[in-house]
C-alpha cells in the first residue's frame, strides 16, 4: 500500500492523524474495555492479533547481496578463531 | 520449539506493509475487535497518554512537549546507558589509566556517535513496522540467515551477560559482599523488573536504575583533572596513545566494542515496538537516542578521567579487575570516590543485565512466535519470561564456578562484539533500505553515507586487529 493512499484511506474516515489524537487527547477517561477505543489509539499493524497474520513477505536476495552476507559471514568466523588463539596464547602466556 | 506458523490458526489478513492506518479505520478492523489481548489494551493505554500529552502541547508549549518527551523516552536512554555496563566501563577505566587524558577521550565520544547514527535506523524501523529486528530478518531474509544472525546475537548476549554478573560481584566484592549474595541480588532486581507485567513500569524502573551510571561523574571530579587538557585533547585529539600497538589496538576495539554492538540493535528496535512507539514519534525517538549517546559518552569520558591519576602514577592497571581499580584509586580520589567507583561498576553491571537478558528474551519471542512483550503477564508469556530468567541465571551460575574461564571471557567479549557487528549492521542496512518495509521512512543518502562509513570502520578495525594478532604472533 503506497503511502499516499494511506493518507487518503484515513481522510475518508475523518480520522487524519490529527483530528484522531485530539479526540483521544480531550477524552479525560478512557474505557479501553472497549475494543473501538483500543482500536482507535493503535495503528493496524500495531495490533498484536494484525501481526500475528500478516508477515513481510521474503525479499529476493540479489547476487551481490547474497555475495555481501556470506562475505561477512566468512569474516566473522575467520575473525572468531582469530580471537580466540590470541585470547588462549594470551591467557597461558600471562604470569 | 521450531519456528512455525502452525501455531496461528487464523486465516491471514494478508501480506504486511508499511501504513499509518489507525486499527479502527482498517478493513479488518471488525476481525481484530475480537482478537485484542492485554497486550494491546495496556500499549492503547501508553498511547493514550501520548495522545493526550499532545493535546496538551497544544495549550501549553513547552509543558506539553517536555510531557510528549517524558512519555516517549526510554528505548534509547535505556540502550545507551545499558551498554555502558561492566565490561565497557572496566574498557574505559584501562583506557586512562594506560593512556591518561588524550587520543581516547575524543576516540570514545566519536564511538558514540557511530552508536548513535546505528541507533536512530532502530528506531525508525521499529516505528514504522512495530516489529522486531529478529522478527524482520526473519521475515526478509528467511530462516537460513535468520538463524546465522541469531546465532551472533545468543553467543555475544551470553557472553556479554556473563560479564555483567562479573561486574556485579566485583563491585559489590569492594564492600565485602560474597560472590554468591552479590549475584543473588543481581538476579534478584532483574526478577523484580520484570514482575511488574508492564513495559512502562519495567521501563522506568530500569531508567531510575540506569541514571546511577552518573556516579562516575563525581568520581571523576575527585580525580581533580586537568581540564584545559581534557578540552585540548577533544580538539586536537592528542597526545597519540604510546607503546605496544597491538595493545593500543586491542583497546580501541576494545573501546569500540563499549559503544557499538549487535544486542543494541535487536533492543532498541524490540523496545520501541513493545513501548507503542509509531512513525509520528520518530522525532521523540532521535531526542531519546541522542539523549542516550551524550548521557552514555559524558559517563564514560568520566571513567577515563576518574582513572587518570594511576597513569600519573605510574601504576601497571593492565590486569585489574573492577574492585582493584576502586582499590587503587583510595589514595587519589578518596573512600567515597573509591566506593562511588565501585557502585558505578555494580549499577552497570546490573542495568545491563536487565537490557540484555531482555534483548535475548525478545528476540527468541519474535523468531519463535511467541508472546514477547513486557506489558504480557508472566503466566500468558512463559517462555519469553523463561528465556529473559533463564539467561540471566546461566551468566550468574558461570560467574560462580570456581576456575571458570572468566578472564578469557572478559579478554573477548567487546572484541567478538565489534566483530559480529558489521553483518549486523548489513541486515540492519538492508532492512532500512527496504521500501517494502520503510514506506517513506528509507534511508536518505547522508544516512546511508554515514551508516556505510560506521561499517566500514567497524570491518577495517576488525580487519586491524586481525593483521596485528597474525604478526604478533609470528
Amino acid at each position: 500500500m503506497k503511502a499516499e493512499h494511506v493518507k487518503s484511506s484515513n481522510a475518508e474516515m475523518g480520522i487524519g492523524e490529527k483530528a484522531f489524537e485530539s479526540t483521544a487527547g480531550q477524552a479525560e477517561k478512557l474505557d479501553l474495555k472497549h475494543p473501538d477505543a483500543v482500536l482507535s489509539l493503535l495503528e493496524a499493524d500495531q495490533v498484536v492479533a494484525a501481526k500475528q497474520r500478516m508477515h513481510f513477505g521474503r525479499r529476493k536476495l540479489s547476487v551481490g547481496v547474497r555475495m555481501l552476507l556470506w562475505g561477512l559471514r566468512i569474516y566473522v568466523v575467520a575473525m572468531l578463531v582469530i580471537v580466540l588463539i590470541s585470547a588462549f596464547r594470551a591467557i597461558h602466556s600471562a604470569p | 520449539m521450531k519456528r512455525s506458523k502452525k501455531d496461528s490458526p487464523a486465516p491471514s489478513f494478508g501480506p504486511a506493509h508499511p501504513t499509518t492506518d489507525v486499527a479502527a479505520a482498517s478493513p479488518i478492523a471488525h476481525d481484530l475487535a475480537g482478537l485484542l489481548t492485554h497486550e494491546d489494551v495496556d500499549r492503547a493505554r501508553d498511547r493514550w497518554r501520548v495522545s493526550r500529552a499532545r493535546w496538551a502541547e497544544r495549550r501549553s508549549k513547552i509543558l506539553g512537549r517536555f510531557s510528549v518527551l517524558w512519555l516517549l523516552v526510554g528505548p534509547g536512554v535505556l540502550v545507551f546507558l545499558g551498554e555502558n555496563d561492566a565490561p565497557s566501563m572496566l574498557s574505559y577505566s584501562a583506557t586512562g589509566a594506560r593512556f591518561g587524558i588524550g587520543f581516547f577521550i575524543p576516540f570514545v565520544v566519536l564511538t558514540f556517535a557511530m552508536g548513535l547514527v546505528v541507533q536512530e535506523m532502530t528506531v525508525r524501523l521499529g516505528a514504522v513496522t512495530h516489529r522486531g529486528h529478529a522478527e524482520l530478518i526473519f521475515d526478509r531474509f528467511g530462516q537460513f540467515w535468520g538463524f546465522f544472525a541469531m546465532g551472533d546475537l545468543v553467543i555475544g548476549n551470553f557472553l556479554t551477560l556473563v560479564t555483567e554478573f562479573i561486574g556485579i560481584r566485583a563491585g559489590l566484592g569492594f564492600f565485602g559482599v560474597r560472590p554468591i549474595v552479590a549475584v543473588g541480588v543481581g538476579l534478584a532486581v532483574v526478577f523484580a523488573a520484570i514482575t511488574t507485567g508492564r513495559y512502562w513500569t519495567w521501563e522506568r524502573i530500569t531508567m531510575g536504575l540506569a541514571i546511577f551510571n552518573a556516579l562516575f561523574v563525581p568520581a571523576a571530579i575527585l580525580a581533580h583533572p586537568n581540564w584545559a587538557a581534557v578540552g585540548r585533547s577533544l580538539l586536537t585529539w592528542s597526545p597519540l596513545p604510546h607503546g605496544n600497538s597491538f595493545d593500543i589496538l586491542l583497546l580501541i576495539l576494545a573501546d569500540i566494542g563499549a559503544t557499538v554492538t549487535p544486542w543494541m540493535i535487536f533492543f532498541q528496535q524490540s523496545a520501541v515496538v513493545d513501548k507503542g512507539m509509531q512513525p509520528r514519534d520518530i522525532g521523540a525517538g532521535r531526542f531519546d537516542t541522542a539523549l542516550g549517546a551524550l548521557l552514555a559518552a559524558t559517563f564514560g569520558v568520566a571513567a577515563i578521567l576518574a582513572t587518570v591519576p594511576l597513569f600519573h602514577h605510574g601504576i601497571d592497571a593492565s590486569q585489574f579487575e573492577a574492585a582493584q581499580f576502586a582499590e587503587a584509586l583510595e589514595p587519589w580520589i578518596g573512600h567515597i570516590g573509591a566506593t562511588l567507583f565501585a557502585l558505578g561498576i555494580f549499577e552497570a553491571g546490573i542495568v545491563a543485565a536487565i537490557a540484555i537478558s531482555t534483548s535475548s528474551a525478545y528476540a527468541f519471542g519474535e523468531v519463535f512466535q511467541t508472546g514477547h512483550s513486557l506489558n504480557r503477564p508472566l503466566r500468558e508469556a512463559w517462555p519469553f519470561y523463561s528465556t529473559l530468567l533463564g539467561s540471566a541465571c546461566a551468566a550468574a551460575a558461570l560467574v560462580l564456578i570456581p576456575h571458570a574461564l572468566l578472564e578469557f571471557i572478559v579478554l573477548i567479549v567487546n572484541v567478538i562484539a565489534v566483530l559480529a557487528m558489521p553483518p549486523a549492521l548489513a541486515f540492519l542496512l538492508l532492512l532500512v533500505n527496504d521500501r517494502e518495509v520503510m514506506g517513506d521512512q528509507v534511508n536518505g543518502f547522508w544516512e546511508n553515507t554515514a551508516a556505510i562509513a560506521v561499517t566500514v570502520a567497524l570491518i577495517c578495525a576488525g580487519l586491524g586487529f586481525g593483521v596485528a594478532t597474525v604478526i604478533h604472533m609470528s
